[in-house]
């Protein structure tokens, strides 16, 4: 009854990943029957010649950090007020939701869309100088829009999660804390917050899992661009093997690019697992 | 009824802050009505007058049907194969009780903390060997890979809640262990199908990576983000056409959602926490 799965999962994740781990020391166009062993001479070359790569490792990074942090505080926020007895909170809910059920390659283009013709038409009627800025074509304000947009798309999700995560939380616990003279926000950081931790670690979770191998949302919304100021790692890998052909080196990256997910994420579980309490 | 004050007094500012949120949205539909000049000219501006020619156009440009039928397949079958192939797995790692089980588990979810991205070049490779490629039968049986370990891991956990009993009553009776747990098991863990059933299906009908570099080379078997993306490249600037088509390929994904809202948010969180 397992046979199946093992299969699938072999055939298709497993023994591609090893034989990728494999590639990376190894030079290989794709045609080639058997790729050249060349020992570590790929990851010598990205580690000190590969401009590209350094650049989309600096991009990626800091493009995690400000979504994960952007992302993460903004559905807690909507969580709150969505799960206090708020008037039309489910209308509001399904409302926040919305973009999470659209492909991020439709949610990119949506925006293309937005930034120009629709800037233009905002500009126009409110002559605000923010509607006048190539917010596409000038590097900096490219990587905010990949920022915007994706935030845009995920917060739904998240703030599913934690809604669910604050329904958890007992209320007599809260109350207790109403009758012993706790604010509002008192009650927030010392009750609500250590409680809904598990919530928490979840989201950081997929949020940093999901920001370090972003790809479909600049691939319609920028393309890498202007130059390659949005070229995320994901981003880099496809073309290095599928636009340049050089195969063997993009598995030498993507080994990287697994590393890199693999430490990030072990170091957040373990660090906020530690800080879980049990209720 | 008497409310809060509180809560009375953020429903009108967080209805405002949704409206802005969808402001983008709402701009695709309003466009999706205009004419080209009409959208050159102003993209706030409502429609003169109501046309669904846009829509039409792009219907029979994009080869709407075909795309729809395609992604459909993909979904289904990519779909239906994860649930097999995960359910039966999970329940008999669940039930055996051996070093060896406890092995071939660990084998099974370890994918979990495997991005696609880092073996995505050999798999093309290990795809086109196979004969997987630019075929829809050939893009659902690699996301049955794709797709197992994570329900898998979902069927292991809440396989132990069924009790045993069950099994054995079904042995007792005669059962063959595959029809014992297709007859008694399957059905009781209904509550994690229906999550790995949204979650896979949300996920293959909006994926595009993987389609991008599986069915590059087949014209009639893309799926619909794919051919969205190219026609939104085909007509870059023709936006009347493009927002239609923008509608066109999200709506079926908005219709399951509404449909099933409940059963989607509970899917959702129950996939995302339990992993």
């Amino acid at each position: 009854m397992t046979a199946p799965a093992i299969i699938a999962i072999l055939v298709f994740v497993e023994i591609p990943f090893l034989m990728s781990v494999m590639y990376s020391f190894t030079r290989w166009n794709g045609l080639d029957k058997v790729p050249k062993w060349i020992g570590l001479a790929n990851y010598r070359e990205l580690l000190t010649a590969d401009r590209d790569l350094v650049l989309a490792v600096v991009f990626t990074l800091i493009f995690t950090v400000i979504t994960v942090v952007v992302t993460n505080v903004l559905a807690l926020l909507l969580a709150v007020i969505l799960d206090s007895d708020i008037w039309g909170k489910n209308v509001l809910r399904a409302a926040f939701y919305i973009p999470n059920i659209i492909s991020l390659i439709i949610v990119g283009y949506v925006w293309r869309f937005i930034f120009s013709r629709g800037f233009d038409s905002f500009s126009a009627l409110t002559h605000i100088g923010l509607f006048q800025l190539s917010w596409l074509g000038d590097g900096k304000l490219a990587f905010l829009s990949v920022v915007l947009v994706s935030v845009w798309q995920s917060i739904g999700f998240y703030m599913v999660i934690y809604i669910a995560g604050l329904q958890t939380v007992p209320r007599e616990q809260l109350e207790a804390a109403v009758i012993d003279g706790a604010g509002a926000v008192g009650r927030f950081f010392r009750i609500t917050l250590p409680l809904i931790m598990p919530s928490i670690t979840v989201c950081v979770f997929y949020s940093l899992s999901n920001a370090l191998k972003t790809f479909d949302v600049i691939f319609s919304l920028t393309f890498g661009g202007p130059g390659t100021a949005t070229t995320s790692i994901a981003l880099d890998i496809y073309r290095t093997a599928f636009s340049d052909n050089r195969f063997g080196y993009g598995t030498a990256k993507s080994v990287i690019l697994f590393l890199l997910i693999l430490t990030v994420t072990v170091f957040q579980l373990t660090g906020f697992k530690r800080r879980e309490v049990e209720t | 009824m008497k409310r809060p004050h509180a809560a009375l007094f953020l429903t009108i500012p967080m209805f405002l802050i949704a409206a802005v949120y969808l402001y983008p949205l709402i701009l695709v539909v309003i466009n999706s009505l205009k004419t080209f000049a009409e959208i050159m000219a102003n993209v706030v501006a409502l429609p003169t007058h109501l046309s669904l020619e846009n829509f039409s156009n792009a219907f029979v440009l994009m080869k709407y049907p075909n795309l729809f039928f395609n992604t459909l397949l993909v979904t289904v079958l990519g779909t239906s194969g994860v649930v097999l192939l995960s359910a039966m797995a999970g329940y008999k790692l669940s039930r055996t009780k051996t070093r060896y089980s406890w092995f071939v588990f660990l084998l099974c979810v370890a994918p979990i903390m495997i991005p696609f991205q880092s073996f995505m070049i050999v798999l093309v490779k290990v795809a086109k060997t196979l004969h997987l490629t630019n075929t829809t039968y050939g893009l659902s049986i690699i996301y049955w890979g794709l797709g197992v370990p994570l329900s898998l891991f979902m069927y292991h956990g809440f396989v132990k809640t069924v009790p045993k009993d069950l099994d054995d009553c079904a042995f007792i009776d005669g059962c063959r262990p595959l029809r014992a747990f297709f007859q008694v098991i399957f059905p009781l863990l209904k509550p994690v199908t229906v999550s790995v059933v949204v979650i896979n299906a949300m996920w293959m009908w909006n994926d595009f990576l993987l389609p991008l570099l599986i069915l590059s080379g087949a014209k009639q078997y893309l799926t619909l983000q794919l051919a969205a993306y190219n026609f939104f490249g085909q007509y870059k600037v023709e936006w009347h056409f493009a927002m239609a088509g923008v509608l066109l390929t999200i709506t079926p994904a908005i219709i399951f959602y509404f449909a099933l809202q409940k059963h989607i948010i509970k899917g959702m969180v129950a996939g995302a926490v339990k992993a």
